[in-house]
């Protein structure tokens, strides 16, 4: 199944999503997190914690540095591009904004 | 003229913040326009002024011209005259630019948007006092959808996601066309340890510090403004905030001799 959680600003989408995809991985499933906000918090309501959280977010900036390669399918991605979250989810995040465009 | 924007993560109160920020600065004897970004307009409630399905005629713009703008406000039409006719006149008399349509189809809405757009680039600075309200996250304030203020107050909660947003959206003081000051607004505050949380996080001075007011969220409850209904606490802080803002501007701030610095 593919479950997306959407809704207004502050209106709980990401504890609901992080709340499902534990319980999910807990009742036996293999569970992918996919963090699709331009501002990923998923990794703080699945209890990766803020380093973590962060840390999955730098690996696009590595990829523009030349310091990791890209992956070419969905397992590689997951691979190079995920972290092992509590209950076994495994969480990766589409895309961020990090810093203002340029006039 | 005050020229303020207000930003965050989305929950974390915005809106309430800036339709109330606006209304008490217009008590001051102030021209107030509130200029709302986001296009479900949120800011709207808290104003006090019902929201308008269709507040932009298609008809206000035409084709851009080629490598130009997708669309521009019609010949004839500018943007005090944009203004006058279409802004909505609410509660202390502030006046409100909606962010183009709620409904329609994605390129019907673009025609309002990209009005809005011209209207906050090129209305005269000399006219009005501008609080701004952009939608959650950091998508349009990292594309500089904020560059027609002086002031970019970020809203936080003291909880760690709001203060993640918060933490990102700080990068917009690296922009050229960065707010002259970028702040922090802590917002539904319970204790001292909540603000110390906030600005210990943050690089940025906390220049207001907004409680907790159950009577806020009864207020959008019924969809009223926090000023319409049992007024307390967060008035307080938020009419702080104001001379807060009036007072920085005495202090340091130029008043821009436009918007699009």
């Amino acid at each position: 199944m593919k479950i997306a959680v959407v809704g207004k600003g502050g209106s709980g989408k990401t504890s609901v999503s992080g709340v499902l995809a534990r319980s999910f991985a807990r009742s036996g499933h293999n569970v992918v997190g996919l963090d699709c906000d331009t501002n990923p918090n998923l990794g703080l309501s699945l209890g990766v914690g803020d380093l973590e959280t962060e840390r999955l977010l730098s690996l696009r900036d590595q990829i523009d540095e030349d310091e990791q390669k890209h992956a070419h399918t969905w397992d590689d991605i997951l691979d190079a591009y995920g972290t092992d979250a509590p209950d076994g989810v495994r969480l990766t995040v589409v895309n961020r904004i990090d810093n203002p465009e340029p006039d | 003229m005050i020229r303020i924007a207000f930003a965050g993560k989305g929950g974390s109160g915005k809106s309430s913040v800036s339709g109330t920020f606006a209304r008490l600065l217009a008590r001051r004897d102030r021209p107030v326009l509130a200029v709302d970004s986001d296009p479900l307009p949120g800011m709207a409630y808290s104003l006090g002024i019902a929201v308008d399905d269709h507040p932009t005629p298609d008809d206000v713009v035409i084709e851009g011209p080629e490598g130009g703008p997708r669309w521009v406000l019609r010949p004839g039409l500018d943007a005090a005259g944009f203004i006058e006719t279409y802004a909505s006149s609410g509660p202390d008399h502030v006046q409100y630019l909606q962010f183009g349509n709620t409904w329609g189809h994605f390129q019907t809405l673009q025609r309002g948007q990209h009005a809005w757009s011209q209207v906050v680039r090129e209305m005269d600075p000399a006219a009005w006092n501008v609080v701004g309200d952009l939608p959650g996250g950091t998508r349009q304030a990292m594309f500089g959808w904020a560059k027609y203020a002086d002031v970019l107050a970020l809203v936080v909660e003291p909880t760690a996601k709001s203060i993640h947003v918060a933490r990102r959206l700080q990068n917009i003081s690296k922009a050229e066309w960065a707010p002259s000051w970028v702040v922090v607004v802590a917002n539904r505050v319970e204790e001292d340890s909540d603000v110390e949380q906030i600005s210990e996080a943050l690089e940025r001075p906390v220049i207001g510090v907004v409680p907790n007011d159950a009577a806020v969220t009864e207020a959008d409850k019924l969809a009223l403004s926090p000023l319409d209904h049992r007024p307390g606490p967060f008035v307080d802080a938020v009419e702080q905030l104001v001379g807060v803002v009036e007072a920085t501007y005495d202090l340091d701030i130029q008043t821009p001799t436009n918007g699009t610095p």
